[in-house]
This record gives structure tokens, C-alpha cells and sequence, in this order.
């Protein structure tokens, strides 16, 4: 059976999930070989029936003043599910890739931005620049199955022209092309994209630089990159905005959306933000329809209850809160002290099917149910606490 | 349980009813005939003073899918206003721009309150349906569809330039109708959207797409076709090459004689029926326009109106899109080139009367609508949000059917666009009757849903009560009653019951064939599994909030 994988922002829908598995990454493997584990329902560490918890978990909420719905690695029925209980009580939403969306949100909410998406990459794109990132350590097959494919409508694939501009240990492996073909590589401390950018902006918008070298990289090595843009049939400028871990990120991410604006002057180019995980990208959305408006970020120590939802990546921890916590998510999730109260729900794509969008936004794909489980689904769990809450 | 409309006055073109008296019968959600005297009458409501009509149907409005999304995603100033609890800030009418980018729920209650049961999303790009699927599931109390656009995508393109016979291309927009769960199928700027993608910046009706060596009129011949062909109700919605662009309107002429008789609707046909004459190099052919709809009667045509204030305009037309960023205001746009599908333009607008180029958009719509002769075959839009928030169309109505408060709107315009314009010269008033062909007989028919738009035996018993007014915007503001489906959901134009209507498509018959030639070029260029491209019934159904309805026959 060909199934879809949530391990990544790019879906990749050929995973053959017969033994053993096949077109796979590191990051499918592990998703796809989680055990299934019979987690119990728990009060304080103490297992309960699951009437129990959900009524526990309602209780909370409801003396609470400020809870907050956080974490949210659901799918869509489950993040609609979870919408209504926080509206129930007026808790705002936080995914727990708040802090890396919440830098393209800026951008698009200062500037807008002009983007593509895999398929035209895959078919079109001759110049692919990545900025600040190998792509590769958040999404493993995107050179394979958009990069280095056999045959493309509108460009040679092999013959594609790779740069990896700025960022630290990158694995440049990925930009080898199958018959040989080298990336160029020009790497530079994170701290100093900030400055590259502007200066490869500057340079593609033709102003001159009076100096010979930024950071490291020399005037005629950027100026060299900005011709390539140029030239270009069609040139992708790829970020991913959890590599830009600092200050006013927003702004790198600018210069590198400007930059694709002005060269869409004359010829044509476009961005392409990678990375997502945990229907990041999903929760971006069906809260923006939902409720007319982008989730943003908040700081979880000011609310006094959190509802906790991890139901793809038990490996990835949980912010620490005096408040109460409720947490609902994968049943494989390990605590050092024991949540008020934990609630194991079916995992999308292992124990029950779903619906995620991919990282570039306009592709949504449903996930299969790959294994047997007895475990609720989130949405379930929050339809039932849903009825307590009223 | 049936329900007695009682001394209803009734306005149901589709039957030729203008303002008779009549009594209607509602069961299991239907019309019914009057039943037997032994029958049990459980609700009687008297409507005397009341003007009834059907639900008003939305025949072209963005409400889901990527694009809107976009606006809503970059545009948090526009809902700033919901978040005052002081009651002074609370001055927003219906131009008010958080209306230009509502939620999904807000869409739903804003137009059950105006009286509109359906409303159709045009723009659904076929990649992209899903999302447009789950957001239109996601808006309460109306029914939906949409259109599934065709024309710019890589695969049609290929087998257009690879001369496939038009058997290959009907398979092909009946495949896409049914994968996409559409009612109809959509045209924008035909090659345009790829010719972009190659760095084309313009395309003309008989101008070749630089890569594929095939022209707009091309498209249009062979989708027209393929749309009557397969039997979709739906002509092939069109939205026409060089949109917006001063002098546009020969191209819409030229347009209309592209499908050999054939039938086609023009979509917001306003924003293409410029001329280029004056100071100003631009000026209406609002009569040009309308005269060549009255002759020819195989196209019909929706507006577009603009009105003025705070909107966002979102169009899968990203190469003029693309041009038009300029002119953002507030100074921020998306542009998106879409999965070798198609792409789409995100620019937020704002319209000022006192503008010279606002000031006669907003009469060149008017002008069409009040030189067209049949309601039939002219629809009642503002492509919400583009031309003004739907929530506008109250307004809309009053500027129709009320000489003196347009004459009044049209003396505050800016003077050089008034000179330009001869609207105070067309005393035509709408009538109750017409308003009713345009925003119900009319629609319904052309969309091909049999039983909505009208009030016949058989009906669904989507009803509209309004208290007649002198003030028409007053009037259709705020029904007195709404039924959806034969419950009643709305009262004085409060929301008193939550329903989540349904999806209306068609599915026409294709051989099961096409599918080798798709698989083949899934495989090859595209970044998902086929199967995964086809949405089922049983993803919009959502465990039995929405049902899929069938309309091929």
C-alpha cells in the first residue's frame, strides 16, 4: 500500500508501507516504525478511563482564566476539533513551530511575497538557490524527487545549476547531480545572512557595492550569483524558515522576497519556503479560515492551563509551565514529572487516516490508516470534552 | 410536519409569477402541492405585506480555496475592527473591509442573513480543490460549488498543442469535473497564467503561448466545446484575456465570437469593458459591451461590480495580477505560480470615488447592467471580494432599482469620470421581477441546479420572505424569514438555527481510458500520486455534516 508520510512538510505520498518499507528517508522510518503502544489514560500519572481524563481535562479548563491550546502536531479533523473546545473557552492557539512560522507570517504580512510550488521546481527550475539551509536536514527527499528527477516538461534536470549560499555544517551532498554535476557551495555564519541577503538584493536591483567582500564571501562570487538569477528561464530562491534561528529573521526572509520581486521585473523567479513538520502548515491555515485571522505567537508562562497536543513526534518536548497541563498526543509521549492529565489519541497516518497540507501550501493530501488501533481520535477526545465545556 | 406560507406575495420568474398571491407549502424540506384537508397544517405563518422569493444564489464569489486564504493570512489589519469591544468602533457598514476577508463561518451566517442560500466558488484550481472543499465545508447555513479551472494547466496544454482530437480533451474536463467534485469548469485568461510562467507579460485572443504555439482562442474553441459536449449545464466560465487593461473591451468582443455559437458566460465582465479614448487614455464601452450581449444570445455574463472602499482582489490571473501590484494598497501582494496547474494573484485594492479610473469602473458596471435587456442572462456580482465585499449587494440592488439614490451616488463621483459616463441618462429601474431572474431563476438555470431558484411543486424550500420597502437596500439587508431547506433559520435577520448545507456538482461520464495517459504524466512530472489528486464524496461528506449532490443527469 502506497501511503502518505507526515514526517516532513513534503507529504511524500510513495511510501510503499509493505515489509519492508520503500521509499523512505530516515525521517519516515522513524515515523513509520513507532511501536504501537497501549498507553492508559492518566490523572497525575495514575491511569483512568478515558471518561475520566476527558472530564478531568474539562474541569481544569473551565476554572481556568487564560488556558492556552498549544503544541497542536494534529491534522486537520483534529485541529478543527480542538478550534472549537478553545473557542469554548477563549484559548488562543499556539503550534509548536509558532516561532519559525511566525517569521514568514511577518513577511507576508509586511510585504507580501511571490512563491512557487514543488511541481513547477521540479519541471522548471534551472537556477535553485538555497539560502541558509541544505533543505535536506528537515526535508531528506526533496533533491530526489524534485530536484534530480529522470525527465522534466520544461528543463534538463541534470543540468540544473545548484548554490548553496550562507548557513553552517551543511550537508551539500543532496545538489550533486547523478551524473557528477557540483553545487556551488559559499557557506557563512548564520549570524551573518542578515547582511548577505541584503547584499545579494542590492546587487540584483543592480546598485553598486563599495566593498569587495560580505562576510567572508567576495563581491564577485555574489555578483556572479545575481547574473545567474538573471539569466535564469526560472530561478527558485529557497529559505527554511527554522534555519534562520535569530533576531529579525523576518528581515533575511525579506531581502531573500524582495530580491524574487525585483528579478520578476524582467525575468521570472520565484521563492519557496521549505521545512514544516507537525501540520504546521496545516494549523496556518484552517485557523486562518476558521477564524479570519493567522495564529500568532503567545508566551505560554502567562496562561494559567495549557492543553498540550503532540499526536505526530513523541521525541519532541514539551515547554515547561507551572500551569496545569493537559496533554493529548501520541501514546509513545514519556514524561520526567506526570501531566495533570494525559490522554494517548491515534496518531494520523499510523492509527487513523487524515488530512495535511504540504509546506508549499497549495497541495492537500489525505493520510491512510496503516496499522489496527483502538485509540481515540483527537477529535473524539475533543468532541466529547467539547459537551462538558458548554 | 408541513408548513403553510400563508398570502405570500410572490416573485418566481422561473414560473412567471410577479407578484401574485399564493400560498406555499413546505414538507420534508420541499414545496409541496396543497395537501388534502384531512392533512395535519403543524406551523402556519402569514406573510401578508411580504414579498417571497427563492434563496438568492451567489453565482460567482470567492469564497474558499488558496487564494482567499492568502488574503485572509496577510491582511490582520482588516480584522482589527472585530477585536474593539467599544461600541464607537463599531461603525463599520457593509463596505467595511473585514466583510473583503470573512471567516468561513461568517461567510455562511453573512449571506443566510441577506437571504442567499448558495454561493459558488469560480476559481478552483484543480490542484488546490481539496482546500477549497474543506473551506466551503466549513461555512454554515449556505450550500456550495465551484468551478474547476482548466486552460492553463500543462496537461490540457499538451494535448491541445499535440492536436488531440476533441474526444481526448471532453474525457480529460469530464475526468477533471468529477476528480475535482466542480459543477462547472473555468477559464482564466486562457494560456495566460502559463505564458507567464515563461516570461510572457500580455497575451492577446490570437496570440500564440510562447511554448505551446497555441492561442487563447484556441483554449476557448476547444473548451467550450468540450464543456457542451460532456453535458455539464455550466457554460464554460470565462474570464477573459487582459483584464483590467485600458482598451480590453475589443478583446471581450472578440471573445464572445471565439466558441462558434457555442455557449459561454463571461465572468466579471466589468473589468473588461475598457476603452482607451479621453485625456486619461481610458473610458467606458459599457455599451459596446452591452450591445454585443443583446445580440449575442449564447453568451451570458456576470458584472463585477466595483463599489467603493477597503477590499482585496484574488485571482488565479497572476500574469495581470502581477502588473496591477503596483497599485496595492496597502503596498503588499502575493503572486503564486501553481504546481504547472495554474497560479494566483493576491492584491488588497481600495476604491475611492474620487479617483478618476474607481470612479468609472463603478459606472461602467452600472452601465451594463442597465443596458443589458435580459435579466436571463446577466448576474447580480461584485466577484466578491475584487469588485466590493459581498455583504455590498443590498447596496447594489437600491443603486438598480432606484434612479434618484444612484443619480445622487453618481453627482458625488470624481467630475472628469462623470463627464465620461452617460448613466444619468438611463432611467431604467430594475424591478422586484428582474431582481429576482438575476439573482435566482436566472442563476439556478444556468448553473443547471433544477430544483433551487424558483418556488414550484417539487422545489427545495430555499425561501426568502422580505418586507416590502421604499428603501430597497433596507429591504434586502434584513429578510424577515429564511428558510434553508424548509427549516426556518433566520428571523428579522437573526440566525436562529445553525444548518451546513450542501455541495452541488456534476459528474459527467468519461471513458475510463483517460486515466493511462494521466498516470503516465502523474508519474513522470507531477509531485503526487494520482489516486491522491481524486476527492471522494465521503471527504466532503465529513461523517454527515455535508452530502454531495449529483446534478448530471
Amino acid at each position: 500500500m502506497l501511503a502518505t508520510c507526515p514526517a516532513c512538510g513534503l507529504l511524500c505520498d510513495d511510501i510503499n508501507v509493505s515489509d519492508p518499507l520503500t521509499n523512505t528517508c530516515a525521517k519516515s522510518i522513524s515515523f513509520f516504525s513507532q511501536p504501537s503502544t497501549e498507553a492508559s489514560p492518566s490523572i497525575a500519572g495514575k491511569a483512568v478511563s478515558l471518561d475520566e481524563a476527558v472530564g478531568h481535562a474539562a474541569s481544569i479548563l473551565k476554572s481556568a482564566k487564560q488556558p492556552i491550546f498549544a503544541g497542536l502536531s494534529t491534522d486537520l479533523s483534529g485541529f478543527r476539533a480542538a478550534f472549537n473546545s478553545a473557542q469554548q473557552v477563549q484559548a488562543p492557539m499556539m503550534h509548536m513551530n509558532a516561532e519559525s512560522s511566525w517569521r514568514n507570517t511577518k513577511v507576508l504580512q509586511t510585504r507580501g511575497w511571490q512563491t512557487t510550488t514543488l511541481m513547477e521546481v521540479k519541471n522548471r527550475a534551472d537556477v535553485i538557490l538555497c539560502i541558509g539551509t541544505d533543505v535536506v536536514s528537515h526535508n531528506p527527499r526533496f533533491f530526489e524527487r524534485n530536484v534530480w528527477n529522470k525527465e522534466a516538461l520544461f528543463t534538463d534536470p541534470q543540468a540544473r545549476d545548484i548554490i548553496y549560499l550562507g548557513g553552517e555544517h551543511l550537508d551539500a551532498s543532496a545538489g550533486v547531480s547523478p551524473n557528477g554535476k557540483q553545487p556551488t557551495v559559499l557557506p557563512c555564519a548564520l549570524e551573518a545572512l542578515p547582511e548577505i541577503t541584503a547584499a545579494l538584493r542590492a546587487l540584483i536591483l543592480n546598485k553598486p557595492l563599495k566593498v569587495t567582500t560580505v562576510a567572508g564571501i567576495t563581491i564577485n562570487d555574489l555578483q556572479a550569483i545575481a547574473e545567474r538569477l538573471r539569466q535564469a528561464s526560472y530561478a527558485v530562491l529557497i529559505w527554511v524558515a527554522k534555519d534562520l534561528d535569530y533576531a529579525h529573521a523576518e528581515l533575511t526572509i525579506q531581502n531573500i522576497t524582495e530580491g524574487v520581486v525585483a528579478l520578476n521585473e524582467k525575468s521570472r523567479a520565484m521563492g519557496l519556503s521549505l521545512g514544516g513538520s507537525d501540520g504546521d502548515t496545516t494549523v496556518n491555515y484552517a485557523h486562518t479560515w476558521l477564524s479570519a485571522l493567522a495564529p500568532a505567537e503567545h508566551d505560554i508562562s502567562q496562561h494559567d492551563a495549557m492543553v498540550w497536543i503532540n499526536s505526530f513526534s513523541p521525541e519532541k518536548p514539551m515547554p515547561t509551565t507551572k500551569a496545569p497541563t493537559i496533554v493529548i498526543g501520541n501514546s509513545n509521549l514519556q514524561f520526567s514529572t506526570p501531566p495533570a492529565v494525559f490522554i494517548p489519541v491515534a496518531t494520523p497516518g499510523l492509527d487513523c487516516s487524515g488530512t495535511l497540507f504540504r509546506v508549499d501550501s497549495s497541495i492537500v493530501l489525505p493520510l491512510k490508516q496503516t496499522r489496527a488501533s483502538t485509540l481515540p481520535t483527537l477529535a473524539a477526545v475533543m468532541t466529547q470534552m467539547d459537551a462538558l465545556l458548554t | 410536519m408541513i408548513t403553510l406560507l400563508k398570502n405570500a406575495k410572490i416573485y418566481d420568474p422561473a414560473h412567471q409569477k410577479n407578484g401574485v398571491k399564493e400560498d406555499i407549502y413546505i414538507r420534508n424540506g420541499h414545496i409541496i402541492a396543497k395537501p388534502s384537508d384531512t392533512e395535519k397544517i403543524n406551523e402556519t405563518i402569514d406573510l401578508k405585506g411580504k414579498v417571497v422569493m427563492a434563496g438568492a444564489i451567489d453565482m460567482h464569489s470567492h469564497i474558499g480555496g488558496g487564494k482567499v486564504n492568502i488574503a485572509r493570512m496577510m491582511l490582520p489589519e482588516y480584522q482589527e475592527a472585530l477585536r474593539y469591544s467599544e461600541p464607537e468602533a463599531h461603525i463599520c457598514g457593509p463596505h467595511c473591509a473585514h466583510h473583503a476577508t470573512p471567516s468561513t463561518i461568517n461567510t455562511g451566517m453573512h449571506y443566510i442573513e441577506m437571504g442567499y442560500t448558495a454561493a459558488f466558488e469560480p476559481a478552483i484550481l484543480a490542484i488546490n480543490a481539496r482546500q477549497a472543499h474543506l473551506e466551503m465545508g466549513d461555512t454554515p447555513m449556505i450550500d456550495k460549488g465551484g468551478y474547476a479551472m482548466l486552460g492553463n494547466d500543462d496537461y490540457f496544454l499538451r494535448l491541445l498543442a499535440n492536436k488531440a482530437d476533441q474526444k481526448t480533451i471532453n474525457d480529460y474536463v469530464a475526468w477533471t469535473t468529477n476528480a475535482t467534485q466542480a459543477i462547472g469548469i473555468k477559464v482564466v485568461n486562457p494560456g495566460g497564467i502559463s505564458a507567464f510562467k515563461f516570461n510572457q507579460r500580455r497575451l492577446d485572443l490570437d496570440e500564440n503561448n510562447a511554448h505551446y504555439q497555441i492561442s487563447p482562442r484556441q483554449i476557448l474553441q476547444s473548451l467550450s466545446r468540450a464543456v457542451h459536449d460532456i453535458g455539464i449545464a455550466k457554460p464554460l466560465h470565462v474570464h477573459c484575456n487582459n483584464l483590467g487593461a485600458a482598451g480590453n473591451f475589443q478583446t471581450t468582443l472578440d471573445t464572445m465570437g471565439a466558441s462558434d455559437g457555442i455557449p459561454m458566460h463571461l465572468t466579471h465582465i466589468q473589468f473588461h469593458s475598457y476603452a482607451a479614448e479621453g485625456d486619461k487614455k481610458f473610458s467606458s464601452a459599457a455599451a459596446q459591451i452591452a450591445e454585443a450581449l443583446n445580440q449575442n444570445k449564447h453568451i451570458t455574463a456576470d458584472v463585477g461590480q466595483i463599489l467603493f472602499g477597503q477590499t482585496v482582489t484574488a485571482s488565479g490571473d497572476n500574469m495581470m495580477q502581477h502588473l496591477n501590484t503596483k497599485h496595492a494598497n496597502p503596498k503588499k501582494s502575493v503572486i503564486m505560480d501553481i504546481e504547472c496547474d495554474a497560479g494566483c494573484g493576491v492584491v488588497p485594492f481600495k476604491y475611492r470615488d474620487e479617483n478618476y479610473v474607481n470612479a468609472l469602473q463603478w459606472a461602467i458596471g452600472l452601465e451594463i447592467f442597465l443596458s443589458v435587456e435580459d435579466p436571463w442572462r446577466i448576474f447580480l456580482t461584485t466577484d466578491h471580494p475584487n469588485g466590493a465585499p459581498f455583504t455590498c449587494y443590498p447596496h447594489l440592488i437600491r443603486l438598480l432599482m432606484d434612479k434618484p439614490f444612484r443619480d445622487e451616488a453618481f453627482a458625488k463621483l470624481n467630475l472628469d469620470a462623470q463627464a465620461m459616463s452617460n448613466l444619468t441618462s438611463i432611467d431604467r429601474e430594475y424591478s422586484l421581477y428582474e431582481i429576482a431572474t438575476m439573482t435566482r431563476a436566472g442563476a439556478a438555470k444556468l448553473i443547471g441546479l433544477g430544483d433551487r431558484g424558483h418556488l414550484g411543486i417539487g422545489a427545495a424550500a430555499d425561501i426568502t420572505v422580505y418586507t416590502e420597502q421604499d428603501d430597497k437596500e433596507a429591504m434586502f439587508s434584513k429578510p424577515s424569514y429564511v428558510f434553508k431547506d424548509g427549516e426556518l433559520v433566520v428571523k428579522d435577520g437573526e440566525i436562529i438555527k445553525v444548518v451546513w448545507g450542501k455541495t452541488h456538482t456534476a459528474k459527467p461520464a468519461y471513458d475510463k481510458a483517460v486515466e493511462k495517459g494521466l498516470k503516465d504524466y502523474f508519474d513522470k512530472y507531477h509531485t503526487i500520486q494520482l489516486d491522491n489528486f481524486k476527492i471522494s464524496d465521503d471527504e466532503i461528506a465529513q461523517d454527515g455534516r455535508n452530502q454531495v449532490i449529483n446534478h448530471t443527469k
